[in-house]
């Protein structure tokens, strides 16, 4: 929850608190200011409802944006990878190009040499076998004949080693172009692909940013609007605080005059007040405090908020029970506190039980301590949290100082 | 002693006319025979002609040095059937090949020199025997720089029967003119007995012994003989010096002219003329003996 939403729940609590003190104790004289008060109070309720609604909707956007934000940026992460990656892939096909390039080259000059050196073999098996030899008229030269045959052989066999190495070379170069070639259709493929993981990144980016420029624009608004909404519910509550010093003020007057004047009790006695309840005060369940009253420090926004009341976590489910005796003086649903009981003790004591889910008695009706007025909603964890407060003449004073709680 | 000494040329005393176109004849003849004689001993028949064009080849590895080549070619020419062995470097062989096959010349420009460097060893004319090539054959193989020898294994028997029968022929040739010789001088012989049968009597007559009569005759025919022969043989010696002189390709199948004066070539002379002497004495004696047979 906000600082902003508690804020504004706690406003209008005390709103509530003090309608439900006015009612009681209003003289039919002051009928008229209570029904400007009521009306004031109609237009606040419906103002800071307007405000929650507008910061959850700004915190939704904050988030988004957060969320938005860590795309875009892990986007660009994606996108300088891949542009990396490409530039890579680019360079190694470039490299992979030149290499076929002098491959194919070498191959047409082996393949050149090939065939000079196959014509060559078959020309001088020609003039081996067809005996186109000088000196051949002479019979008795039967030793240089002898050794010219043998030279020939070597002559053969030295050319057809040549024409075989050639030819080796040219399989081995052949076999390089075409590993070069698969590679490069490899790599081409690869690229294509890396290409169109880049375009979708790029495009994804884009609509990314268009998101986000959505969302500050709506961000903006949303500040704009609860800032108007704010300083209007300030001048509300300046308002219905003028209101409520008047109608106290009546009040005040009233008992004086009734003789049963008392002297008026300082706010640092409101535990005690609270502790002289008849019955004295007892815990509305068993639980754990999570959340304590006064100013706290919200990690989440990095901001001091101010509690007015705490919240002690149970178990789903479990039964809410009045901290004193006293009646009922509201039982409804408060946007932001889910369903709302609020049982007025007397002498301007309240207590305020948050986040119900059902109600066990009605507005009107007279409780005792201890009695179950309602009951906490389930949830999947097994845990549900009630907020309580307590106000004494219109003030909100810590729960823990008066109730003994488990924090 | 004068009748004695009368008795040595009673022939040319009694017929001179006859016996002078006699000995013309036979110097020419022996001119001639002493030619072939000379020609046959030089050449060997056809052995130095055929050892002229025979030659073993030791093809050598490809990576031997010019100098252990050269080493080995003296050593081989060391041995006694060899008459030379000269070593040709690769580079000498490739010309001698590319001269063999001209037409190969221009298909390897700038190609590399294949052929190996290699020994040609001659082989001495009197030793061209299959027992010698066999020798400095297995001698070359059993050498590591050697890859191969080509000692003409298909035709050197072929060879070497053309050498005998070439030696057979020559010498055959030669002792039949020289049995002709011999047929011819005793019938000569014969003749002459007959024809100065009267003349003989009449010494006989006189108390010359028929016996001393016939030996002088013997004698003086040998004697003659030997040195119409030698004179024949130095004849037909210096013809063929000079032949050989004029014609030197000729060296190459009947040899140089020095070698007639080597002493085993005079030697041979005077065994020859020492022959045709005995055939000379043979051939009066059995003229004479048919001339007495005829007349009884």
């Amino acid at each position: 929850m906000t600082q902003g939403t508690r804020r504004i729940l706690s406003a209008f609590l005390a709103a509530a608190v003090s309608f439900c003190i006015l009612f009681p104790a209003a003289a039919p004289a002051a009928r008229d200011i209570a029904a400007e008060l009521r009306q004031e109070r109609g237009r606040l309720l419906e103002m800071k409802e307007r405000e929650e609604k507008t910061a959850q909707e700004l915190t939704e956007a904050l988030r988004k944006e957060n969320r938005s934000k860590g795309r875009v940026g892990e986007l660009q992460a994606l996108l300088t990878r891949q542009r990396s990656l490409l530039s890579r892939i680019d360079r190694k096909v470039s490299a992979l190009n030149e290499r076929l390039e002098r491959a194919e080259k070498d191959v047409r000059e082996l393949e050149a040499a090939h065939g000079q050196a196959r014509t060559d073999l078959q020309r001088a098996e020609v003039v081996a076998f067809a005996g186109q030899r000088a000196g051949a008229e002479d019979p008795w030269q039967l030793s240089a004949r002898e050794r010219e045959r043998h030279f020939m052989r070597v002559y053969l066999a030295a050319d057809a080693e040549g024409v075989a190495r050639i030819t080796r070379a040219r399989e081995r170069k052949e076999e390089e172009l075409s590993g070069l070639e698969r590679q490069v259709a490899v790599t081409e493929r690869t690229m294509a692909r890396e290409k169109k993981v880049g375009e979708s990144l790029l495009s994804r980016q884009e609509e990314e940013r268009r998101r986000l420029a959505d969302i500050e624009r709506e961000k903006k608004h949303k500040e704009k609007e609860l800032k108007s909404l704010r300083a209007k519910i300030a001048r509300m509550e300046s308002v219905v605080s003028r209101v409520e010093r008047q109608v106290k003020e009546r009040e005040r007057r009233a008992r004086k005059a009734a003789g049963r004047g008392s002297a008026s009790r300082e706010p640092a006695e409101a535990p005690r007040r609270f502790a002289s309840l008849s019955g004295g005060l007892s815990a509305p369940l068993a639980g754990k405090v999570v959340t304590r009253f006064g100013r706290q420090h919200d990690t989440t926004f990095d901001v001091t908020i101010e509690n007015r009341g705490v919240e002690i976590e149970a178990p789903s489910g479990a039964s809410v029970k009045s901290v004193g005796q006293g009646e009922v003086a509201f039982a409804g649903a408060v946007s932001g506190f889910g369903n709302v009981l609020i049982v007025q003790h007397g002498g301007g004591l309240f207590s305020v039980y948050g986040r119900l889910e059902t109600f066990l008695v009605k507005q009107g009706e007279a409780v005792k301590r201890g009695t179950v007025v309602g009951r906490l909603p389930g949830s999947p964890s097994g845990k549900s949290v009630l907020y309580l407060e307590l106000r004494a003449g219109g003030t909100a004073i810590d729960p823990t100082s008066a109730i003994p709680l488990d924090s | 002693m004068s009748e004695q000494t009368s008795l040595w040329w009673i022939d040319w005393r009694l017929s001179r006319l006859p016996l002078v176109r006699e000995t013309i004849g036979r110097f020419l003849f022996f001119c001639l025979l002493g030619f072939a004689l000379l020609s046959l001993l030089l050449s060997g028949g056809a052995s130095r002609f055929l050892a002229d064009r025979y030659a073993i080849t030791a093809v050598l590895r490809a990576d031997v040095p010019s100098a252990e080549a050269e080493g080995l070619a003296r050593k081989v020419a060391a041995l006694p059937p060899v008459r030379s062995a000269a070593y040709r470097d690769p580079e000498a062989a490739w010309k001698e090949f590319l001269r063999a096959y001209p037409g190969l010349d221009p298909l390897r420009g700038a190609g590399r020199n294949p052929m190996p460097g290699y020994i040609e060893i001659r082989i001495r004319p009197d030793r061209l025997t299959r027992a010698d090539v066999d020798l400095v054959a297995s001698a070359l193989r059993s050498v590591p720089l050697v890859e191969q020898v080509l000692a003409g294994e298909e035709w050197l028997p072929r060879l070497l029967r053309a050498d005998r029968l070439a030696f057979w022929a020559g010498w055959g040739i030669f002792s039949a003119f020289l049995a002709g010789f011999f047929l011819v001088g005793r019938l000569q012989e014969r003749g002459r007995a007959v024809a100065l049968a009267g003349d003989f009597a009449f010494l006989v007559e006189r108390g010359v012994p028929t016996g001393r009569m016939v030996f002088f005759r013997a004698a003086s025919a040998a004697v003659s003989g030997f040195l119409l022969a030698a004179a024949g043989t130095a004849a037909g010696g210096g013809a063929l010096f000079l032949f050989l002189r004029k014609f030197p390709f000729l060296e190459g199948g009947i040899g140089p002219p020095s070698d007639l004066l080597l002493p085993r070539t005079l030697a041979v002379a005077v065994l020859f003329s020492c022959g045709v002497a005995l055939l000379s004495a043979a051939a009066s004696l059995l003229g004479w003996r048919a001339a007495l047979s005829g007349r009884k």
